[in-house]
């Protein structure tokens, strides 16, 4: 059987592209405005990191109203955001595209719509819950249902998303062992976050709730230009508040 | 329009695949398609159709398809010991039968019809993403139609209906990859990063279309990181210290830090890579 080795020239002149771009993000971001670290990620990625929410959602609009050449899509994480590009050659203008973007005002954070979740909370896990915090059903469901969540990131499955704001007396380890089927609509917690199963899934979190809310819509997404706000109910930046229902 | 072909036994796993869905990854739907772009390509080009037209995507052995009219097919990608040779398109006749019976090399073949499968589109894309319910998934006794009754002018790199010898794939059961550094590589001590590059991997046997898993040394793991974006291509390292390769339809987050990126291209050829197959590593530099 043949051996393949995969490498050409072009990796050459690709590295030196790169190393030129290395070296002028770790200042560019900083020198010209935003106040964040761009780093490279795979050939068609730009990693923004340390971004203030404010800076966030300035990318965001930037993004959506003037994109970069070969701009493709971003994904927010966490701590940091990705800019996706068509192609390797687009992503040196994108670095410097992104360094040029202005910081916002510190109060230019975007508030985000609020959704109301209406959940049952009879989840399998309501009684564990309560047992591993020291607090009656009661107390964990208005606990659960007090804050205003706000949507950090979306993933793992298609419109599930991460909320922050759990109250840290319902911060849980994992599961130790995940379940391998888990209904969309269950309302759950892991570690520091709360979260909503969008679509049956494996999972590890604890199970509290479900809501009638779809969360994904797949038919939807069968449309000619699907709409994001019908085939999801939340999007990142979103506030969410648990209504409890009888 | 009149089904063309079908589908007696869906095999180990067959499915409708294109170039995928990009541009929902912020709402956690993965970029999806074709395992192996390359290939996918290379079999609408033999028929002339749009590159990223959807083709079925034929996954080992097992599968069997039924002509049921007289049209041309065009196969690309893994070798399955059907009677259409790789990397070539043919005219095939009402009542003949396509069987893949043993994967002589590579995982995916794509089988390609004129013009493409007809079917419907989620996100703007045919592809099959069972677990997330998205695409048409494929059962026996379904019947499939062509967009077109006859094949186009074939396209660049195909001659008499056979791709160039030169761009055809060829899947060894050895396999080296030269690796990017990842967004947590810094995270990485020195000799888990050279535990990635001093020994050959094996791809396990519960590899799928979201992430190749790789047997080998154990790498010394960083803590888990926050949950950040995940491309294609990424090693991750979980606890085990036995890294995952992301694949196209891989979660578009996750919380383990990630070693190294492979170039995009070579997604294509790792995605060609089936179990068992030893694979190294080293660092570009």
């Amino acid at each position: 059987m043949s051996k393949i080795t995969i490498m050409t020239s072009e990796i050459v002149i690709l590295q030196l592209l790169r190393q030129s771009l290395d070296a002028r993000m770790e200042t560019g971001c900083h020198r010209r405005g935003l106040k964040a670290d761009c780093q490279l990620y795979g050939e068609c990625g730009i990693l923004i990191q340390g971004l203030s929410d404010g800076a966030r959602a300035a990318v965001e609009i930037a993004v959506q109203t003037a994109p970069p050449a070969g701009f493709l899509e971003w994904v927010h994480g966490y701590e940091n955001m990705l800019l996706i590009f068509r192609a390797p050659k687009f992503v040196d203008a994108g670095g410097r595209w992104v360094a040029g973007l202005a910081e916002p005002a510190e109060l230019a954070r975007a508030q985000g719509r609020l959704v109301q979740v209406p959940v049952r909370y009879d989840g399998t896990d309501l009684a564990e819950v309560a047992r591993l915090t020291d607090l009656s059903e009661a107390e964990v469901v208005a606990i659960h249902s007090a804050p205003e969540y706000r949507v950090r990131i979306m993933g793992f499955a298609p419109g599930f998303p991460y909320l922050d704001g759990l109250d840290p007396r319902l911060h849980l380890a994992r599961r130790a062992s995940p379940r391998d089927h888990i209904a969309p609509g269950t309302v759950a917690i892991g570690g520091g976050h709360a979260g909503i199963y969008s679509v049956a899934s494996p999972g590890g979190w604890h199970l509290l709730g479900q809501t009638d809310l779809p969360l994904f819509r797949p038919a939807l997404a069968k449309l000619a230009k699907p709409v994001s706000e019908a085939v999801f109910a939340l999007e990142p930046g979103d506030r969410v508040k648990f209504i409890p229902q009888k | 329009m009149q089904p063309i072909l079908e589908i007696l036994s869906t095999g180990v796993g067959l499915s409708i695949q294109d170039a995928g869905r990009a541009g929902w990854r912020r709402f956690g739907v993965p970029v999806g398609g074709a395992m192996d772009r390359y290939s996918l390509a290379a079999a609408n080009r033999l028929l002339g159709n749009r590159e990223t037209a959807p083709a079925l995507e034929i996954m080992l052995q097992g599968a069997k398809l039924k002509v049921l009219a007289d049209t041309w097919l065009a196969l690309a990608g893994a070798d399955l010991g059907c009677g259409i040779e790789p990397w070539t398109a043919q005219r095939v006749s009402a009542g003949e039968v396509l069987t893949f019976p043993q994967a002589r090399s590579g995982l995916f073949a794509y089988l390609a019809v004129p013009g493409g499968v007809v079917a419907d589109h989620w996100f703007g894309s045919a592809s099959v993403d069972a677990r997330n319910g998205l695409g048409c998934v494929l059962r026996n006794g379904i019947r499939l139609s062509a967009m077109q009754s006859a094949p186009q002018v074939s396209t660049e790199g195909v001659s008499l209906r056979r791709l160039l010898v030169e761009d055809r794939r060829d899947f060894g059961r050895e396999v080296t990859f030269e690796l990017l550094r990842g967004p947590q590589y810094a995270l990485f001590s020195e000799s888990a990063r050279d535990v990635l590059v001093a020994s050959p991997w094996r791809v396990s046997a519960r590899s799928d279309r979201t992430g190749f898993r790789l047997e080998g040394p154990t790498i010394e793991v960083p803590a888990s990181i926050p949950s950040e974006p995940v491309l294609p291509g990424s090693f991750q390292i979980p606890g085990n210290g036995q890294p995952i390769v992301t694949m196209v339809d891989g979660p578009t987050v996750g919380g383990y830090a990630k070693l190294a990126v492979l170039r995009d291209a070579d997604i294509d050829r790792l995605a060609q890579c089936a179990p068992g197959t030893q694979i190294s590593f080293q660092w570009r530099d």
